[in-house]
């Protein structure tokens, strides 16, 4: 009997930790095996460290993920932590009061780690912050030298608008594909119309227009930046069915080295090769990076730079373990170890400083030296601005529509949701 | 598949049933069968239903409490929206495909499958089988079938020596591309209804028609299809609704693109009422979709029964 007592209480000693164990449900996007791998390694060593808090790491796929995050955020079933590219969808989120404000909990430490614009951008218009920044993205225009020194295109050349259509053309004429587009899933196209913008209207009039002020996003600078992009259609730039392919087709056609050009983030650098059919892609000494073409009279900053500021959010019922977890996952050490693979380039302070590859290298400069680093304009204007703006995109990467239809369909969501 | 040939048996039931409520044997599995699935369909049909009319009133993004009441706003929305035309038309393009290829095709395929025998059997199994294939996986297959760098279609295109376009990329091909997976996917479902019909009729009628001279045509016209009139009411029935709620096929297909030339009606509620947040709009377009299948519904026993009494 004694024994039994015995046995009962160790076997009772034996559960109770694990009953104290909280977990942190970490929802994520990252589809890549190896990055995942990271991930999951990250975690195990924060487990290693603390025995009380285990970690999750459920994944959706990107789309889906968009389309599910609504309701699994109001649910029993809502994650602690997910990723998030900020902007309007997150201000939404927040107004909802479905994230947790975290910065009475969140370290000094990790606060300096993510920096001013880290904070500012996953802080609410209420003023308080919900997020961690993780890490900074560019859209560049990738490019294969193969296939340009096949066609006898000077890269140089096409540093203007006029100079790219007619490095367009000669591709063109050369029979080869001048540019890859997923215009299946928009976002793809959308890229395109917002460099225009950037360009032309710049970090002013795109603020103005969105706050609805004026003719807003009628005006002027994006009827022109619509008209650019037609003109550009006009050449029937896009690889043959690019409205029936995705990004991951897309991305996969110009890594097989189908296309001359992909006007994307610097994650297709790992994806192009993911995607592509031999899983190699371009190799590194056949892949640069042009800059966007400028546009004369353009009001926008040479150095503007259009991309993302990723992170991750807290859930109205996450747990201070959640912040400790994040802490841990976002420090230099670890997000030094996606830099070194070439993942992304991480926010936190010095994490950057291990990265070697030379389009990294270029992109991290890119951005810090940008007078305006636009965020994604889909998630930027919010889901419903944002996907007036990627459906005209792609309407425009068709030629099917009209520059003013275009701008005047914008402008009405944007006075819809004003 | 026999309690589905009995399908427009259930007035003459109906009409004894009265009485039987009060006999004790059969309220106890009334009272045992009747409240699981009550529940069920108050639970996930009914709320949600009542729940999507109230949306459509108000402008809601699906986050906090529902307080902004626009009235009939919503619904002016979607009837002026510019893609909304295009999903209804497309909508109505199933249904007459459904009606108008699949379902003679599928009396075909079962007239010509109705006997019994091995082979037979195999061959039914064989057109049963897109049925049975998920949805999204059926889509996906079809998607890769039509890709056009990689594709079979093309593939074939190629060994004939035709170009062929990227039909899911391609505004004018995009449609019947998609109507062409659709019967793929469904018409096996409707022969198996109409086997079932067809070899419910008594051998000795056919028997005498043949003695009797009536050709073989004449005996499809004339006696078959007269006879499982009951299993054609119900595959018509199914075939429009299924085809007004028609979703999941779409979406891996052609996501409703290119330029939201293929929508139906469900596929653009879903992309511009909850990917777009807008949920008061989806109600709206869910509501309308409702009373349409009620509409439906009702009209279409209308006039089946008046066809019955004549």
């Amino acid at each position: 009997m004694k024994h039994l007592a015995l046995a009962a209480m160790l076997g009772l000693a034996a559960i109770a930790p694990a009953q104290a164990q909280t977990v942190v449900r970490h929802l994520h996007i990252t589809s890549i095996p190896a990055e995942v791998e990271l991930m999951n390694s990250i975690a195990a060593d924060f487990m290693a460290q603390n025995p009380d808090i285990v970690v999750e790491l459920p994944f959706l796929e990107n789309e889906a993920f968009k389309a599910k995050l609504t309701t699994l955020l109001q649910s029993a079933d809502a994650p602690d932590v997910f990723h998030s590219w900020g902007g309007g969808v997150f201000y939404e989120q927040a107004a909802a009061g479905v994230l947790r404000p975290i910065e009475d909990v969140l370290s000094d430490e990790a606060k300096a780690n993510v920096g001013t614009a880290g904070i500012s951008a996953f802080t609410a218009p209420d003023g308080h912050l919900y997020g961690v920044a993780r890490d900074v993205s560019e859209v560049v225009l990738w490019y294969n030298k193969t296939l340009f020194e096949q066609a006898g295109v000077d890269p140089a050349s096409m540093e203007t608008w006029d100079g790219f259509l007619a490095g367009v053309q000669t591709f063109k004429d050369a029979g080869i594909t001048p540019i890859a587009i997923g215009a299946k899933d928009k976002w793809p196209a959308h890229f395109w119309w917002s460099k225009l913008v950037v360009r032309l209207a710049g970090q002013d009039g795109f603020a103005a227009a969105a706050r609805g002020e004026g003719d807003g996003f009628a005006g002027e600078d994006f009827v022109k930046a619509g008209e650019y992009f037609l003109e550009l259609a006009a050449l029937d730039p896009w690889q043959e069915g690019f409205l029936a392919a995705g990004y991951g087709d897309a991305s996969g056609y110009f890594g097989d080295g189908n296309a001359a050009m992909h006007l994307m983030g610097d994650w297709d650098y790992g994806a192009m090769k993911d995607n592509s059919a031999d899983k190699n892609g371009i190799p590194d000494e056949e892949l640069g990076i042009l800059p966007f073409p400028t546009i004369e009279g353009g009001k926008g900053d040479p150095t503007d730079t259009l991309g993302g500021l990723g992170g991750v959010l807290f859930s109205r019922n996450a747990s201070d373990a959640a912040v400790k977890w994040i802490e841990f996952f976002n420090n230099q050490e670890n997000q030094a170890k996606y830099a070194a693979d070439a993942y992304y380039i991480p926010i936190a302070k010095g994490a950057a400083d291990v990265m070697t590859n030379p389009f990294k290298v270029q992109i991290g400069q890119n951005i810090s030296n940008a007078h305006w680093h636009a965020l994604f304009f889909d998630q930027a204007l919010g889901p419903n601005v944002g996907g007036v703006v990627n459906d005209i995109s792609a309407e425009l990467a068709a030629n099917a529509m009209s520059a003013e239809e275009a701008a005047e369909l914008i402008k009405e969501a944007v006075d819809d949701s004003l | 598949m026999s309690s589905v040939a009995s399908g427009t048996g259930m007035e003459v039931v109906a009409a004894t049933r009265p009485r039987r409520y009060v006999d004790r044997k059969s309220l106890i599995p009334l009272l045992l069968f009747l409240p699981p699935s009550l529940i069920l369909f108050t639970l996930f049909v009914v709320l949600p239903m009542i729940d999507a009319a109230t949306f459509s009133f108000f402008d809601w993004n699906g986050y906090g409490p529902i307080t902004d009441f626009v009235g009939f706003e919503n619904y002016a929305d979607v009837i002026t929206h510019r893609n909304f035309g295009t999903a209804v038309r497309n909508s109505l393009i199933v249904v007459a495909v459904s009606l108008l290829i699949q379902l003679p095709l599928a009396m075909w395929c079962a007239i010509a499958l109705a006997e019994r025998g091995a082979h037979i059997n195999l061959i039914r199994v064989l057109f049963f089988l897109p049925y049975m294939l998920a949805e999204v996986a059926a889509g996906l297959i079809w998607k890769f079938v039509y890709d056009g760098n990689y594709g079979l279609l093309p593939a074939i295109g190629g060994a004939i020596g035709v170009d062929m376009p990227f039909v899911l990329g391609d505004k004018l091909w995009v449609i019947p591309a998609i109507m062409l997976v659709i019967t793929w996917k469904y018409f096996g479902f409707h022969m198996m209804i109409f086997i079932a019909g067809l070899q419910s009729i008594p051998n000795e009628v056919i028997e005498a028609a043949r003695l009797d001279g009536v050709k073989k045509w004449q005996i499809v016209r004339h006696i078959k299809i007269p006879m499982i009139r009951s299993a054609i009411v119900i595959s018509v029935f199914f075939a429009i609704t299924g085809a007004l709620q028609l979703f999941d096929l779409i979406i891996p297909l052609s996501n409703g693109g290119p330029s939201h030339s293929s929508h139906t009606i469900v596929t653009f509620l879903y992309q511009f009422g909850i990917l777009r947040m807008k949920l008061g709009f989806g109600g709206a377009v869910s509501v309308l979709l409702f009373i349409a299948c009620v509409i439906v519904a009702l009209a279409y026993r209308r006039i089946l029964f008046r066809v019955e009494q004549n």
